[in-house]
């Protein structure tokens, strides 16, 4: 039987030290690779396509989960994080498992049988990620930035240079101020996860940031318009122009 | 400080009223006891009472350029003396000359006028007296109603400060991410392990205990602050470096309590979390002038976007040196490129 292939992807030497130490003990598992920021991360998954990948979520330049968006057909995950605030978006990633640190070696043994079994029934583990990763995020924040993938290179949002954001089928088109960025994201998810004294929902197919919107005039009998600071102008729903009013006034 | 007089509607309501009483009174004094006419008696107490009225508001920058601080008694004694001739001088001056005009054939009341020219100066340098004791009145009034403001207010802000740092330190992500250390060296570096879990403990033990105290030692922030970055050391390793550069009168002087903790603390959130690249976070300290130059700066990954709500114990810190020191401007925060600097200057005197 070949050896379940493990990579180890956390920021902190030690961290990645005590899963080391643990996973050598068991034979059917060989790590192959450690990274330990999202970019090498993203990069030993996509040219070493491993079985199996130990994340943390909170790591410099990409956190986990945005890791996550950007791999197409991502590998078996257990998550290994300090807290908790994430359990429940993990646990709808359908991760395999989700290790508090710090952990014992029992608890990690037993996530390591969860993925044996997992791997060797080679029951379709491959989730449908898009639609889970569009859950709320955590009730406590918002989005403070966005991942967007453009060709090979990685690029990060700030939601402040947003101005407005389009409806395109499955995907979403961002228009920011440094550029337009496709998205594979839904409106509902910006509309959850942005914060809303900052965004607004204004047309089933437009999310504005507020601060952008100028004025509001009639389009044609019982429709209406607004216009943004950049002169833009777009559509307004009948829920829409009331909030849009409301702000205005 | 603006001149109380006319900055506040009822008490230069109050003040003109004084000076109405006292004109009715100096009318009815040459009305009765000198025999004026009442003519020249209205005029005279119109013009000599209106003209100390506008002088007697210009008193209040006498005051205030003649501080209790900043000068010793006999030397203020001395100016007011001098400005007490100066302004009665002034007074009896334009008065007379006013007077001069508008009632030049009232012989009787013009010799009195002549006569009394000697009483009115002594009378004038009276007023003077008055008003000065009254505007170091309001003036230490004041100080000591915004002394008990301030003293309020440094309370809340310690108060703030002390629990930001709490929030930091049992922020589960801190503790958790240590914890998580300390038992993978058990495994691989008892000898460390047990370090780390004595530092921990002190670290909390700290701000457990924390008293109210306004100031300490600056090397006594240090000791705090490295116990923390020390723990973050074992936790990032090779991340980042201390380094600090202090001269020797820097280590007993007295600092505001808790400024230097919030300061690693975002170096550490801001640099060495977020960025993938080595971070030195360098401390330095040293005599700039009237002051003593505290810095704390680090790299940092340009590209990294910022969370909101960052730079709230810089805030604290900047509010609370304002309030100790009295001055504005004495924390600046420096970002150019990827260097991230705080500056806190400490007023020697």
């Amino acid at each position: 039987m070949n050896k379940i292939r493990t990579i180890i992807i956390d920021d902190e030497l030690l961290a990645r030290e005590i899963i080391k130490t643990y996973l050598s003990k068991k034979n059917e598992f060989e790590l192959i690779a450690e990274a330990s920021n999202g970019f090498d991360g993203i990069k030993l998954i996509t040219e070493l396509k491993p079985d199996l990948v130990f994340l943390d979520i909170q790591m410099p330049k990409l956190n986990g989960f945005e890791m996550l968006e950007l791999i197409e057909d991502p590998p078996i995950i257990i998550f290994t994080t300090a807290f908790d605030q994430y359990a429940i978006k993990a646990f709808e990633i359908n991760a395999v498992d989700y290790l508090l640190k710090p952990f014992s070696e029992e608890r990690f043994f037993e996530s390591l049988e969860r993925a044996q079994k997992l791997i060797s029934s080679q029951s379709n583990h491959k989730k449908d990620f898009t639609q889970i990763l569009n859950s709320k995020i955590s009730s406590e924040e918002y989005l403070h930035r966005i991942v967007v993938k453009s060709g090979s290179k990685i690029n990060l949002i700030d939601v402040e240079d947003i101005i407005y954001i389009e409806a395109q089928d499955d995907y979403t088109m961002l228009y920011t101020s440094k550029g337009n960025f496709l998205k594979q994201k839904t409106m509902k998810f910006f509309e959850e996860n942005l914060n809303p004294n900052d965004f607004m929902r204004i047309h089933r197919s437009y999310i504005v940031k507020i601060d952008q919107i100028k004025e509001m005039e009639m389009f044609e009998k019982e429709s209406y318009k607004v216009t943004l600071a950049n002169g833009k102008k777009l559509p307004v729903s009948k829920s829409g122009y009331s909030k849009v009013k409301e702000l205005l006034n | 400080m603006n001149n109380p007089i006319i900055s506040n509607k009822k008490v230069f309501a109050t003040y003109s009223l004084i000076w109405l009483f006292i004109a009715i009174a100096n009318m009815c004094l040459l009305l009765f006891s000198q025999k004026i006419s009442f003519y020249s008696a209205i005029i005279d107490s119109i013009i000599f009472n209106h003209i100390y009225f506008i002088l007697g508001i210009g008193i209040w920058y006498t005051v205030r350029f003649n501080s209790l601080e900043t000068y010793n008694a006999p030397k203020l004694v001395l100016n007011h003396f001098v400005a007490a001739i100066i302004t009665s001088g002034i007074w009896i001056f334009t008065s007379q000359i006013i007077i001069y005009q508008v009632l030049n054939n009232d012989k009787s009341y013009l010799s009195f006028l002549n006569n009394s020219s000697i009483w009115r100066f002594l009378i004038g340098i009276l007023f003077y007296i008055v008003l000065v004791a009254i505007d170091y009145l309001i003036i230490y009034y004041n100080n000591f109603q915004e002394k008990v403001l301030r003293e309020s207010e440094l309370k809340s802000l310690i108060k703030e400060a002390e629990l930001n740092a709490l929030k930091y330190q049992i922020n589960p992500h801190f503790i958790f991410n240590s914890l998580n250390s300390i038992s993978a060296l058990t495994l691989s570096n008892p000898k460390l392990a047990q370090d780390m879990t004595i530092k921990l403990s002190s670290f909390l033990r700290n701000t457990l205990t924390k008293n109210d105290n306004q100031k300490s030692k600056l090397i006594d922030e240090i000791n705090a602050g490295k116990l923390y970055l020390e723990i973050e050391k074992v936790r990032f390793n090779d991340k980042f470096e201390f380094v600090e550069e202090l001269q020797d009168e820097c280590k007993e002087l007295i600092v505001p309590s808790m400024i230097l903790q919030p300061l690693f603390e975002n170096a550490i959130k801001h640099g060495v979390y977020e960025s993938i690249e080595k971070v030195i976070i360098k401390l330095s300290c040293r005599k700039e002038n009237d002051f003593i130059k505290i810095s704390v700066e680090n790299n940092f990954d340009p590209q990294s976007i910022p969370k909101k709500g960052a730079g709230i114990g810089i805030k604290n810190i900047q509010t609370r040196m304002k309030l100790l020191y009295g001055q504005d401007n004495l924390v600046t925060v420096k970002k150019n490129n990827n260097i991230f600097e705080v500056n806190i200057y400490i007023p020697l005197s």
